[in-house]
């Protein structure tokens, strides 16, 4: 991929700059927002009342609060983590072999996508009830019907993004790897892999994204001792949107953005074997 | 594509994890629920699975048949509407130079890890009557008003705020603002490393920038372009809260209806059957699509 | 009232192990360093922003018990959530109508009224509800109405009266809200002065057909967010439940809240078990502190909801006590009416919101 400029070079166009900023404000206004009035002095988000930074304050020391970002963080590392590799594997699957009950399958697969989420969420709940899954477990693995749950709706939207990703492989590629006496697991790991590459990552943004959003199915799998974020939010903005909720969910993004720095960095200087 | 039976090993790898994760913790659950959609509420709490279609009798009951097509509609259009914003973003993403790539793209993915619920009430502080875009509009207006007065054509006439929420507009806006990532990242996964020599044949042929990339670029992000549609418009098919809290009288979605019978209307058995009414046509319409594309390879 | 009633609780000892252990900060995090007890634990789950601010402090602080408390949003989340099966609740919070759903399903467990001796402080009104005879299942924590929240600038010389200036008449049009859910059935069954609880199809079909003919001059269906569309100014009136607007009041002077003179809803929220929670005495424990009159009363101060405990009220301010739009006069309160459980007629009803709504 050149950096030279060009008329492919999309990224240098003034329209598409233009289109980009403003689809930035659109979606950055409402987060603005949303920072400002965590510092608002008054109980509700409806009026500016003044600065404080009460909330955060306040935020910090509500126990349960944090463990709940530390539940919804766990939750969504492992559901994300999971449902990439399976929903990969499930999506090469696909692109890769024909087998007699495919359609079936495809069809079945986005069942996930398309059920509303109510109706999982009691599913789930139903299911887990009726199974007897245990609800006294030791932390973390009192989290693991949450997780599981999120793994069954994330994955299929992984397997999804990279089946569209592997249409444009050339398959000829893998042919001249094993000509050239690569194993097929060599091939799996210097051909296909890296091509995959964009398809993962985009599939594990829209994983994590949706676990950590998630609190309808959540908020039936979860008991007493699995307080998370989105829940609690819920419960909580319900009753009109607090400062407080404000100031935990730009807590919330500094969190995320700091781990996402840390996560890039890490990667740099290991490869981008691309060019 | 080959066979499964030339790599079985392969094969199975591949498929197992998912298939048995999608049959032991969503198919089976969604059994029982499937069950209900056939049974009787019997007292309280009790639902006895009786092989009625009552249910689904029920379901396609003009009231919920019209609310059905009203989802499609409104679902189709937010849809739309999606894929145009999108599209540029994930072109500048994946064209972009490889310094600024992941910085772009965890701008656009940033936002929506924030979590929804606050993210939308932040939003219907921008967009109420008394919101930031009014207040950014008053201030031009005043200001023009203002100046025509000074030049002697008069003063405007007072300023009359947009009305941008509760209404079926404010349902899509806000569609598209929660389902944008679900069109951008599909989209980025196939645009990215595209073969640009495509591009550049059309350009040398003499295509003009537009025609090279309505006839090259669409076609090559086709795969892309269907996957989002999928990410965005079925889920926007069932959606609940963005029209509970951004619609208007007359914003009630199918999503609405399912959800109140789960909930306040204690009615499971027609809850499911309604849900399962929305995966049937969905199933089948997907699996039609691969029996087609299957054919086609 | 915000309150902020999580302050205190620390995590249970595995995950507080862990978390030490991790954390080098610890000594800065006030959650991190609270000493262990050993008197167990009781789960708590209520809804949100409806206990006083040190009030599980207080509790743990007398008791030794420590309080897991968790939230819900409505009714209708706390009976779907318990429906299958308890996942650990000691004590909850349910409306009276829910708490008549939960007994004939057979998911409360009988109170043990021996331990709960504080039952003495009741005004003698709460002791023996028709929901719950005897209050076997049930106490009551807090009672109010729903009723409609204006402001009274817009409103002029003539303020709203009842449901007739929402539903008869274009006076506020475009500027009204209503709450989206079946709820606005039974106000325009009062609007249209019959019983709230009436069950006759052709009368929840007119009250349908009075709501669809009021729709255009209708704002929105709101999620019960109604106090904050009139906050905001995006509407002027709003049918609402009393202590949601009594809280705005506190910010807004120009915001009132009226008891409709056709009558209203009205409700209670009670103390219950639930079936299969993991702490019995605790729970027993618990409602029995709540209802201490001075807790009790604190908390009232804080939610302005009123109060059912007759030896709390001398704990809240007194322009509470005399607020009648809090404790509505006893002729008021005769023309309201508690919403009675009836699984046929809220089937009808739920159709009948699911058509207002697609008109």
């Amino acid at each position: 991929m050149s950096d030279r400029p060009g008329p492919l070079d999309y990224s240098r166009k003034l329209w598409l700059r233009l289109w980009l900023l403003a689809v930035f404000v659109f979606l950055y206004a409402p987060i603005v927002i949303l920072v400002l009035f965590s510092f608002n002095d008054s109980k509700r988000n409806i009026v500016w009342r003044g600065f404080t930074l009460d909330y955060y304050v306040k935020a910090w020391h509500n126990a349960p609060l944090i463990e709940a970002f530390v539940n919804t963080l766990v939750i969504a590392l492992i559901a994300t983590a999971i449902s990439t590799v399976i929903g990969a594997l499930v999506a090469l699957a696909l692109w890769r072999f024909r087998f007699p009950v495919k359609p079936l399958f495809e069809g079945a697969m986005a069942l996930p996508i398309v059920i509303p989420e109510i109706c999982m969420g009691v599913a789930l709940m139903a299911f887990f009830a009726r199974i007897g899954w245990p609800t006294q477990m030791p932390w973390p693995l009192s989290l693991a019907s949450i997780t599981v749950g999120h793994v069954a709706f994330c994955f299929p939207f992984v397997a999804i993004v990279v089946r569209a990703r592997m249409v444009g492989f050339d398959r000829s590629l893998e042919e001249a790897s094993k000509d050239l006496g690569a194993s097929e697991w060599q091939t799996f790991r210097y051909i296909t892999l890296p091509y995959m590459q964009p398809g993962l990552i985009a599939g594990g943004l829209l994983a994590m994204t949706l676990s950590l959003d998630d609190f309808v199915i959540t908020f039936f799998t979860s008991g007493p001792e699995t307080l998370t974020f989105p829940v609690k939010v819920y419960s909580m903005v319900r009753f009109g949107a607090t400062p407080e909720v404000n100031a935990a969910s730009t807590l919330l993004i500094v969190i995320t953005i700091v781990l996402t720095v840390i996560a890039m960095l890490l990667q740099r200087p290991d490869k981008e074997l691309q060019a | 594509m080959e066979s499964w039976r030339q790599q079985p090993l392969v094969f199975w790898i591949f498929i197992l994890p998912g298939g048995l994760w999608l049959l032991l913790f969503f198919m089976a659950p969604l059994a029982l629920v499937w069950l209900f959609s056939f049974g009787e509420r019997a007292g309280v709490i009790g639902i006895e699975i009786t092989g009625t279609l009552a249910n689904y009798w029920e379901a396609l009951e003009p009231l919920y048949l019209g609310l059905f097509w009203k989802s499609l509609w409104i679902a189709a259009i937010a849809t739309l509407a999606t894929l145009i914003v999108s599209f540029p973003v994930a072109l500048a993403v994946s064209f972009a130079s490889r310094q600024m790539k992941p910085i772009l793209l965890l701008l656009v993915i940033l936002p929506f890890w924030t979590n929804l619920l606050i993210r939308t009430y932040a939003m219907i502080a921008v967009l109420r009557t008394n919101g930031y875009i009014n207040y950014g509009l008053e201030g031009v207006w005043n200001g023009v008003s203002a100046a025509t007065a000074t030049v002697g054509l008069g003063a405007l006439p007072a300023f009359q705020p947009l009305t941008l929420l509760y209404n079926n507009t404010a349902v899509i806006i806000g569609i598209v603002y929660i389902y944008l990532p679900f069109m951008v990242l599909p989209l980025y996964a196939t645009l990215e490393r595209l073969d640009r020599s495509f591009l550049e044949a059309s350009l040398d042929l003499g295509a003009g920038q537009w025609r090279t990339f309505f006839n090259v670029v669409v076609p090559l992000a086709k795969a892309g372009i269907i996957s989002g549609i999928i990410l965005v418009f079925i889920p926007a098919l069932g959606t609940f809260l963005i029209s509970d809290l951004l619609g208007g009288p007359d914003s009630q979605l199918i999503g609405n209806v399912i959800e109140r019978q789960f909930k306040a209307a204690n009615n499971w058995p027609l809850g499911a059957a309604m849900s399962f009414l929305l995966m049937y046509v969905t199933f089948a319409v997907l699996a039609l699509r691969s029996m087609f594309m299957n054919r086609d390879v | 009232m915000t309150a902020s009633p999580w302050h205190m609780r620390p995590c249970p000892t595995s995950r507080r192990r862990f978390l030490q252990g991790s954390a080098a900060v610890a000594g800065s995090l006030p959650w991190l360093t609270r000493p262990a007890r050993a008197a167990g634990q009781v789960n708590v789950y209520n809804w949100d922003t409806y206990i006083g601010e040190n009030t599980l402090a207080q509790f743990t602080e007398a008791t030794g018990i420590e309080v897991r408390y968790d939230l819900y949003a409505s009714n209708d989340e706390l009976f779907g959530k318990l429906r299958e099966g308890n996942p650990g609740y000691d004590v909850i919070f349910p409306s009276s109508n829910f708490v008549e759903r939960m007994v004939a399903a057979d998911m409360l467990l009988p109170l043990d009224h021996a331990k709960i001796p504080n039952i003495a402080n009741l005004d003698p009104a709460f002791t023996d509800p028709a929901f719950d005879r005897g209050r076997k299942h049930s106490l009551p924590y807090f009672w109010g109405t729903m009723g409609i929240g204006y402001r009274i600038s817009a409103a002029g010389d003539t303020p709203p009266k009842g449901w007739v200036d929402m539903l008869g008449g274009d006076r506020f049009a475009g500027r009204m809200a209503f709450l989206n859910d079946s709820d606005v059935i039974r106000i325009t069954l009062k609007y249209l002065h019959y019983s709230l609880n009436d069950k006759d199809p052709k009368h929840i079909d007119e009250a349908a057909e009075a709501l669809i003919k009021a729709k255009p001059g209708i704002k929105a269906f709101a999620p019960d967010t109604g106090q904050d569309l009139l906050i905001s100014g995006e509407i002027d009136i709003c049918q609402e439940w009393n202590g949601d607007i009594l809280q705005v009041m506190l910010e807004d002077d120009d915001l009132n809240y009226i008891v409709p003179e056709e009558g209203s809803l009205l409700w209670e929220d009670t103390m219950a078990i639930p079936k299969g929670g993991p702490n019995l005495e605790n729970a027993h424990i618990f409602i029995n502190f709540i209802l201490d009159a001075k807790i009790h009363g604190e908390i009232a101060t804080e939610v302005k909801y009123p109060l059912p405990n007759k030896a709390a009220l001398e704990y809240i301010p007194e322009e509470d006590r005399d607020n009648p739009a809090m404790y509505p006069p006893e002729e008021v309160r005769a023309r309201c009416e508690p919403n009675i459980f009836d699984a046929e007629r809220d089937t009808l009803m739920e159709k009948a919101l699911t058509r207002v709504l697609a008109a």
